[in-house]
């Protein structure tokens, strides 16, 4: 599991589940279970924005990239990546 | 003329059986399908015992099924009772045991996060759309469709049968079902349809979920005209960039949804690179709209028209108000407008006399759509209803107490002032606080509890709450809401909680909810 992940599913466990007992895998629908909701979904975007320090459009903001923790990590890392300064070998 | 909410149905099917009547996920139903598969599924229901006035639980995402099982349900003569699949199973359970559901239609009963276990089911006997469960008489999905028919079972209603029952946030600690009748469901469904000029060519919205009372618009009210209602997924309803691209691939012509939605949409929806051109109207209610963030909307969308519809969901809608496309400068909340056509409105004082304009009061609702009372809770049903004289004294007919604070303007349209109770509002759900504190208190480790509301900074409010520990007792915030989330609704849940020695304290002794919210972060 990516570092992403982990801090993903740690920020989600502590606070948006608020330590309900609810099933957290890396491919668990967080949207279609109603896990995230409208205040959660901005919660979790201030968080990655602060934590990762990526901005995230709010075009980006879409079922593709937030389904779930591992196309979440999977979205940090290419908005980490494209941020990076390029360096020529 | 139509006497029963799903009547509609049958008048489309035959008007236009090929016409989308539910569109989700790119699928859609046709009328005459939705008139089919719901006969079918009234035909289940009635072999297997439901009969008229029962109450029959809906536990399922939305999907082009929960049109069908709405109708379905109906037409076997029952209510139906949407229960929310994002509630804690607790809570779920107190509803089902409340209303002595025995027939649960569902999708099926683990929906991801909710697990509904036999002891939650306890008195259902049937499951429609399950799998086999033990102990259950299970009917499956493709056995609806199987049952597919031309017509309904033979089940005689009048206007005055239940049609459905949502449940709603209670003082108490206990959800409380309101009753909605084919008379007072279809009373709003045929004033709305006629206001907002539907028409078979509409393509409405349907963004709230099944239990909150914004969607009878989206289903009914549509129905009445041979009008698409486009369900918004769950998945995406609460991501604005998608729900935008959905209006724009989907062609809606009316949108319907809380406040908080459209400030998201307007926010982070990238409503200017849409084309919105099909859109007509957008109606929203649930919350006062704040005036700043309206404006900005209306400037985003000049060809649309814009209507604040408002009422408890005991009236369905009782006041309606079009927004001027001149909205005036000050941050002045709108009115919540003037009575519609279909009711009678009174705003009275604590003695129940009418005031003057520009006093306040409360407001009372006499009409064809109030409620007929909360189930099961004859005392709720006595302190909710007022019998008074009318048509100048010369008969007597109840009125229902909204709750709520109001006057009347100069130009005969209503100004909301508040509510008499400690209810409010967080992003258009309704939330009793002392439900909340309910909640927070059934903690044995909690001494006392206040729940308080505080802005969000996106023109709604968010719940928090602060407690006390029972001398010696051990308590942290994760602890009580890890707690509190196992019986409320997660949006009724406080986002924070504070542990703290002491209340701050009123003269009188009671605890200053007010210095708490102060000092909410």
């Amino acid at each position: 599991m990516s570092d992403y992940q982990n801090a993903l599913t740690e920020f989600i466990k502590q606070e948006i589940l608020h330590g309900r007992s609810v099933k957290l895998d890396d491919d668990q629908d967080l949207l279609n279970a109603g896990i995230i909701d409208s205040l959660g979904i901005l919660r979790l975007v201030a968080f990655i924005e602060e934590r990762f320090g990526v901005k995230v459009p709010d075009e980006d903001v879409v079922f593709e990239n937030f389904q779930n923790i591992k196309v979440m990590a999977r979205y940090v890392e290419e908005r980490r990546r494209a941020a990076e300064p390029r360096v020529e070998s | 003329m139509n006497y029963l909410l799903t009547q509609s149905v049958d008048n489309a099917a035959d008007r236009t059986p090929e016409r989308a009547a539910v569109g989700y996920a790119g699928a859609s139903l046709t009328w005459s399908a939705l008139a089919r598969r719901s006969n079918g599924l009234a035909r289940i229901l009635v072999a297997h015992g439901v009969r008229r006035g029962d109450r029959v639980g809906l536990f399922m995402n939305k999907s082009l099924d929960s049109a069908v099982a709405m109708h379905g349900v109906m037409k076997a003569g029952g209510a139906y009772v949407p229960l929310d699949p994002f509630a804690p199973a607790a809570r779920t359970a107190l509803v089902i045991r409340d209303c002595g559901i025995r027939h649960v239609i569902t999708t099926d009963l683990k929906l991801d996060q909710t697990v509904l276990l036999d002891e939650d089911i306890a008195g259902v006997t049937c499951l429609i759309g399950s799998s086999p469960r033990e102990g259950f008489r299970c009917v499956s999905w493709s056995e609806v469709e199987a049952a597919a028919a031309d017509a309904p079972p033979d089940v005689q209603l009048t206007e005055q049968d239940l049609a459905y029952i949502l449940y709603t946030s209670g003082s108490t600690g206990t959800p409380k079902g309101i009753m909605h009748t084919h008379r007072s469901g279809l009373s709003f469904a045929v004033w709305a349809a006629e206001t907002y000029g539907l028409t078979a060519d509409d393509r409405v919205s349907n963004h709230a979920p099944l239990h909150f009372d914004l969607s009878t618009f989206d289903f009914f009210a549509a129905a009445q005209v041979g009008a698409t209602t486009v369900i918004v997924p769950e998945a995406i309803a609460k991501l604005p960039s998608d729900v935008g691209r959905l209006m724009e691939r989907e062609r809606l012509t009316v949108w319907y949804s809380v406040p908080f939605a459209l400030i998201q949409l307007l926010e982070r929806g990238n409503l200017k690179s849409l084309d919105l051109g099909l859109l007509r109207w957008i109606l929203f209610a649930g919350e006062v709209f704040p005036t700043k963030h309206l404006r900005r909307l209306l400037a985003v969308l000049p060809h649309v028209r814009f209507s604040n519809l408002f009422g408890p969901t005991e009236t369905n809608v009782c006041t309606y108000y079009h927004v001027p496309t001149d909205l005036p400068t000050s941050e002045e909340p709108i009115p919540i407008g003037k009575p519609c056509g279909n009711i009678e409105s009174l705003v009275v004082d604590g003695n129940e006399a009418p005031v003057a304009q520009g006093e306040p009061g409360e407001l009372l609702i006499r009409g064809g759509v109030v409620m007929c009372g909360y189930w099961g809770r004859p005392d709720l049903n006595e302190a909710a209803f007022s019998r008074r004289k009318v048509f100048d004294g010369r008969y007597e007919d109840t009125f229902y107490r909204t709750g709520d604070l109001v006057e009347w303007l100069p130009d005969g349209n209503l100004k909301y002032l508040g509510r008499k109770d400690r209810q409010i509002k967080t992003r258009g759900y309704r939330v009793e606080l002392d439900e909340v504190e309910a909640a927070l208190l059934s903690l044995p480790a909690v001494e006392e509890a206040a729940a308080f509301a505080v802005p969000d900074g996106h023109g709604s409010t968010l719940i928090e709450a602060a407690v006390t520990a029972r001398d010696g007792s051990l308590l942290t915030p994760e602890s009580v809401m890890g707690h509190v989330a196992t019986h409320l609704p997660p949006y009724a849940v406080p986002v924070r909680v504070r542990v703290i020695e002491v209340f701050p304290r009123t003269s009188t002794g009671k605890i200053d909810r007010r210095e708490l919210a102060a000092h909410a972060v």
